[in-house]
């Protein structure tokens, strides 16, 4: 036997989505076919690889990178990675002196060509409220620590520009190609919760 | 307001919108100026985030001119004006716990802005 009941009802939240779905479709306010078509594009097609290609080739080609850095909107477009909410960006490079992190602390502004659409944890408000007063803890629970002669630069992005960090190349890489490298960047790693680990000697290429 | 079908999504989320405007407005501040946030309690929608009022800081980037929120959100026009990066150290943000190093960036429009006295 189950050790749940096989017809337990949807959550709550759950419910309340497809009431609401079912009324504004009703009140022909919303097309649900087009509401589907979002909710494929960012399962299927724009996420955070996106942001990772333009990691990996930043890090493999000086020009590009310094494109990228003077301006994001343009650079990233040439990788084809443009739209909503991705119209005015900009990339903060962390380096030895700096370790860039971002938030939305009104709600869950994110730079969606790049990353996708935000995780839970960025949009819930323990992350927004905390980690603009003490992003050193904050950094902590995701297991990152910047030391303490490294300023911690937090971007709040609730204005117009997205934000996207250029994470460090860790050690061990040279050589790798820009494919390689873009399988090591993380999406947390973008958002600047996160940095990259060196990986295992031998790993590739 | 018109619905969005299947057939314009791909356009909408390819194209987005902008809420950068074209117009010659002059900034009212230059990079390395210092301000000071002003302190408004607006009951309307703001991008003027609590932690940052009355606070002190000094500008770092113009972004150009941008759609005000403030009015924008409520029917109330463009309001077309310059969008800062203004650069906070913690200390003054989070009084003399925070580590003296560390610093915010945040995002503000002229009219969130004052020189510092």
């Amino acid at each position: 036997m189950a050790e749940h009941a096989h017809t337990a009802p949807p959550s709550d939240p759950e419910l309340r989505i497809k009431a609401l779905e079912s009324l504004l479709a009703e009140k022909k306010l919303i097309d649900p076919a087009a509401v589907d078509a979002i909710i494929e594009t960012y399962e299927t097609k724009i996420g955070p690889r996106n942001g990772a290609r333009v990691v990996a080739r930043a890090w493999t080609d000086p020009e590009y990178k310094a494109r990228l850095l003077a301006d994001a909107t343009k650079a990233i477009a040439e990788l084809g990675f443009s739209g909503a909410q991705g119209e005015d960006m900009v990339v903060v490079e962390n380096t030895e002196e700096v370790h860039n992190v971002v938030v939305c602390t009104l709600c869950s502004c994110y730079p969606w060509p790049t990353l996708g659409l935000p995780p839970v944890w960025y949009k819930a408000a323990p992350y927004r409220a905390r980690v603009v007063s003490d992003p050193r803890g904050v950094l902590l629970e995701f297991g990152t620590v910047v030391s303490d002669d490294v300023e911690v630069r937090v971007w709040d992005s609730n204005a117009e520009l997205r934000y996207l960090v250029l994470p460090r190349r860790p050690e061990g890489t040279d050589g790798w190609s820009e494919e390689q490298l873009a399988a090591l960047v993380s999406r947390d790693s973008m958002i600047g919760t996160a940095t990259i680990p060196t990986p295992a000697p031998g790993a590739a290429p | 307001m018109p619905v969005i079908t299947k057939d314009l999504v791909s356009v909408l989320i390819n194209t987005g919108g902008s809420t950068r405007v074209a117009k010659p407005v002059a900034p009212r501040f230059r990079v390395g100026d210092r301000v000071l946030v002003r302190t408004l309690n607006p009951e309307h929608h703001t991008r003027l985030p609590r932690y940052a009022r009355g606070k002190r800081g000094t500008v770092e980037h113009d972004h150009g001119v941008f759609v005000f929120p403030d009015t924008s959100a409520h029917d109330e026009g463009e309001k077309p004006q310059h969008v800062y990066t203004v650069r906070f150290v913690a200390r003054e943000l989070w009084g003399p716990s925070a580590p003296e190093r560390d610093t915010l960036r945040l995002d503000l429009w002229d009219d969130y802005l004052d020189p510092a006295p």
